[in-house]
């Protein structure tokens, strides 16, 4: 059992604030990410957990029991580093080996359990040799095995797949998948990588500026983000934002005017918008190409990016474009003029400040 | 004139000879001493003046360590400096490690007195230091005597005496080579990155087992540039044994080829150029380690 | 065990200057406090032996008073002063910037060169002197006398005759390496871009070393003199093995000048004057030093 609950806890360098009252609760075998841009604080979040860093307000529960004054190694938490920190003078062996080491298990004992975490990470061949010896993937790898051996109750993750190249990067994160279903610990894994919180999260919080910005599973992340930052941020390319106009069309919906999309209505009769200024929000993907006749409004294509397997059109003007996500290669041209309609469905709208009005 | 494949091959050629002449010139102004040393140490009739030996020997190696106290000259400096190099050391890479890491208010302080102190003149300092030193020792002379009575505390001071003994001796040198070794073990504990000592923190592991079994083996290097830039230094100090020795027993090398010289009217070169060579032998060698650091050390901390 | 309350952080801190202590106890003991404690001492009339080594008063500042009008210290500064303007600002300075540029070239006995320069720099400084005391012996047997024949110069006793000069001849043989040493990390860090650049532009080997290595070097050149001047300030033992100060006091550095007052004279307090003098003048030289380097910290 190892449910993590962190009451609003806080962190000061000097006078700086840089965990603002931070609420989490991550439950027992749930892979949870923290994610966020550099600088928001979820590595110092991590290194909290750890003990490594000190937390200056606030409590840290472990099921229940206050962490704060723990040492790290009496956490029952394992840490892998973004730098994986494998002991250079040591082998494989003897880095996977070191904490039962240092508990003076016997020297037998620890060859059995080391080879045994060699197997599960297939390090078998390469047990005698230096980190300086391997590939990334595989110090990855050791790095891995020596936070397993000592079965902790929570394994904490440190940007670890940032120093991969992109193949190896894809194929670590199943194999991590696959060794928190077999191991059943409680994992926290730090990345600023939206695409790797999505593909491994049970649950994802953003973080920004020292706070949590949202928490959630990942695809209720994409679909009902809480605010501007959140939709932005999670979802590649990013969310179109759009400064409109709501105001109450004579049919009783909400007609929404921007500069270059003209206006559109839309059906919020089950929650109504306030009206006034706000920002639409629309993914790529939820824009169109449309037939003339229907479709909401015309653009100019600035630039075309074609991948084959889908198009991306960005439209609109370059102090405010708009990228538009097409399925499938198109032969348009820069200076092409199309006809576009939104998917009203996965419309987003946000108030000045950011925030997600709500809809039904 | 910088680095460069000149356009022109005579040309380049030229420059290169140019090159080699205005070298060798100040190669041979650097190694002339050296020649007569060596020659002279084993040469039957050594003298002043650079010459061929015309009977090769090594009489005067022999009579060193045979006849006069070369031995305990040479063990004495190498237990005095050998000891000082140690406490270095180990003060140094704990207090360099410490200064690396602390982020607390006085480190910048204490970095710019530690640069400041290397400005000293050891020799602007000998005075007070004397003094400072004679009243240690005085005081516990004292203590000695009252304790042990007159005789065996004479023996004991002449090893933790603060003058005329090992210890004074032994913890002024190694004060004196400190604060470069903390700098050096400073810097290069600067680029050890943190995350070492976190994992091996996080496999539960006290401070003295991250210092012995992760930190030493990753600060060989650095302990190795600041053990042998203080031997080297502590090696060739002259003026910190000739004030605070006197006894014929405690002699180190310096003393013992200063003292040698001085008995003008049985001045023998031989020896004493035989003399200088064993003294200056380990300094060389440290040297010869040592150089692939001088540039990082260098640039920060002062002292030719 | 009362600690176990403090946060992990609280404790490394701890813990941190706790193996900071004993460099802080040696540096306070054997160089804080002498420094301080040598100010105090230049303030009495302090002495080895006599009834001023009993009973030593305080005297305000007539040791400085007496520094003033002491014509043999004054003669200490200036000999100070030539010895360092002409061993490290101009000897050693002088052939390590040329052996440094030479040896940017791809020689091939490169190593050896580089060897050879080095090697003064390691030997231990009475060792030096004894060498030197052969090298500059007089009579036309001695070393310099048959090198400097070769251009006709007649022999001499060279240390008798040109003393200052001989020391500093000396002090330059020790310290071309020092000189090398910087400035080769300072011209390594120019870019051979900039000198194809250079060349591009049309500039002459002779222009590209004024024009670009140079100024690219300046501020080496600046840290060089600060580190060599305060070095050669510090100079004791090989000149005391060559000379003891002599003849008539023509080599009679600052330092020596201390020592024999100290040690020669018993004039523990005067002696401390002149120390301070000059701790004063490598203090000056350290701040500039310190603020040059812009230390990271």
């Amino acid at each position: 059992m190892a449910v993590i609950e962190l009451k609003n806890v806080r962190k000061y360098y000097g006078a700086l604030e840089v965990i603002k009252g931070v609420d989490i609760r991550v439950e027992d075998g749930e892979f949870a990410v923290f994610v966020g841009p550099s600088g928001c604080g979820k590595s110092t979040l991590l290194r909290m957990i750890a003990g490594l860093e000190g937390i200056d307000g606030g409590d840290f529960l472990l099921d229940g029991r206050r962490m704060n004054d723990i040492a790290p190694d009496k956490r029952g938490i394992a840490m892998v580093f973004q730098s994986y920190a494998l002991y250079p003078h040591m082998s494989v062996a003897e880095n996977i080996g070191f904490s039962l080491d240092l508990k003076k298990v016997p020297k037998a004992t620890i060859r059995k359990e080391v080879e045994a975490i060699a197997e599960i990470l297939q390090l078998t061949d390469y047990l005698d040799r230096r980190p300086a010896a391997l590939s990334g993937g595989q110090r990855q790898r050791v790095a891995i095995g020596r936070a397993i051996i000592k079965k902790p109750a929570v394994i904490l993750f440190d940007e670890p797949l940032s120093n991969l190249d992109a193949s190896l990067r894809v194929q670590m994160r199943a194999e991590l998948q696959r060794l928190h279903r077999d191991l059943k610990a409680t994992v926290v894994y730090v990345t600023h990588d939206q695409v790797e919180a999505m593909t491994m999260a049970d649950r994802i919080v953003v973080l920004k500026g020292g706070e949590v910005a949202q928490a959630d599973a990942p695809i209720a992340l994409y679909h009902r983000p809480d605010n501007a930052f959140v939709a932005t941020f999670i979802g590649s390319p990013r969310m179109n934002l759009v400064p409109v106009t709501i105001a109450r069309a004579a049919d009783g919906k909400a007609e929404v005017t921007a500069a270059r999309l003209g206006a559109i209505h839309i059906d919020d009769s089950a929650m109504p918008l306030p009206t006034g200024p706000a920002q639409l929000g629309v993914r790529p993907e939820h824009l169109r190409l449309a037939a003339d006749a229907d479709g909401d409004f015309d653009s100019e294509i600035l630039v075309v990016e074609r991948l084959g397997v889908e198009t991306y059109l960005t439209i609109g003007s370059l102090d405010q474009p708009i990228m538009v996500r097409v399925e499938g290669d198109i032969a348009m041209r820069p200076g092409d003029r199309a006809r576009f309609s939104i998917d009203r469905q996965s419309c987003h709208f946000f108030d000045m400040a950011g925030r997600a009005l709500p809809r039904a | 004139m910088a680095p460069h494949h000149a356009h022109n091959p005579s040309k380049r050629r030229g420059a290169d000879l140019s090159a080699y002449a205005t070298l060798s010139v100040i190669s041979i102004f650097c190694a002339i001493p050296f020649f007569w040393v060596l020659l002279a140490s084993i040469d039957g009739n050594a003298s002043l003046f650079l010459q061929w030996p015309r009977e090769l020997t090594i009489d005067n190696y022999v009579r060193i360590f045979m006849q006069e106290d070369g031995t305990r000259w040479v063990l004495n400096s190498l237990f005095v400096v050998g000891t000082a190099t140690l406490i270095v050391m180990v003060l140094a890479g704990l207090g360099g490690y410490a200064l690396s890491r602390t982020r607390a208010w006085w480190k910048r302080p204490f970095l710019y007195t530690i640069l400041l102190i290397r400005v000293l003149p050891t020799t602007a300092l000998i005075v007070p230091l004397y003094k400072v030193l004679l009243t240690a020792n005085n005081w516990l002379g004292g203590v000695l005597r009252a304790i042990f009575g007159n005789g065996p505390a004479r023996e004991i001071l002449k090893y933790v005496g603060f003058i005329d003994g090992y210890l004074g001796l032994i913890l002024v040198l190694a004060t004196m080579q400190l604060p470069l070794a903390l700098w050096i073990m400073k810097t290069f504990f600067d680029t050890v990155p943190r995350d070492y000592e976190e994992a091996a923190l996080m496999d539960g592991a006290t401070m003295l087992q991250r210092i012995r079994r992760v930190l030493i083996p990753l600060a060989l290097p650095g302990l190795g540039a600041a053990g042998l830039f203080a031997f080297i230094s502590a090696w060739g100090d002259f003026l910190l044994p000739l004030i605070l020795l006197s006894s014929p027993d405690l002699q180190t090398l310096p003393l013992g080829l200063f003292r040698a010289f001085l008995r003008v009217n049985t001045i023998d070169y031989g020896f004493l150029a035989a003399l200088a060579f064993v003294y200056l032998l380990p300094a060389v060698i440290a040297f010869g380690f040592a150089r692939r650091f001088l540039v990082q050390t260098f640039s920060g901390g002062v002292k030719g | 065990m009362p600690w176990i309350q403090l946060s992990y952080e609280r404790r490394v801190a701890w813990q941190l200057r706790l193996i900071l202590l004993p460099s802080v106890l040696l540096l306070l003991a054997f160089v804080i406090y002498p420094a301080v404690y040598s100010i105090y001492l230049s303030l009495t009339n302090e002495a080895l032996t006599g009834a001023a080594a009993l009973k030593p008063r305080f005297v305000g500042t007539r040791n400085y008073a007496r520094l003033f009008s002491d014509a043999k210290f004054w003669n200490s500064l200036l000999v100070t002063l030539i010895f360092v303007i002409g061993s490290a600002v101009i000897g050693q300075f002088v052939l390590g910037l040329v052996s440094a540029v030479l040896l940017r070239r791809p020689l091939r006995w490169k190593p050896i060169f580089n060897s050879i320069i080095l090697l003064p720099n390691a030997v231990p400084e009475v060792v030096a002197g004894f060498m030197w005391i052969s090298m500059l012996a007089g009579g036309e047997r001695a070393t310099l006398s048959r090198i400097v024949a070769f251009f006709g110069i007649p022999a001499a006793d060279w240390l008798q005759t040109f003393p200052l000069t001989m020391i500093i001849i000396v002090n330059t043989w020790r310290g071309i390496a020092t000189a090398m040493i910087l400035l080769t990390a300072g011209l390594s860090a120019i870019s051979e871009e900039i000198y194809e650049a250079a060349r591009m532009d049309g500039a002459t080997p002779r222009q590209m070393f004024t024009r670009i290595t140079l100024p690219l070097i300046a501020p080496t050149i600046f840290l060089y003199m600060l580190v060599s001047t305060v070095s050669t300030i510090a100079i004791f033992g090989f000149v005391y093995a060559l000379t003891r100060g002599g003849p008539g006091g023509a080599t009679e550095l600052i330092s020596i000048y201390i020592y024999n007052q100290s040690f020669t004279a018993f004039q523990l307090g005067y002696g401390s004057a002149v120390a301070v003098v000059a701790l004063a003048f490598s203090l000056l030289i350290g701040v500039v030093y310190v603020r040059a380097l812009k230390v990271e910290v």
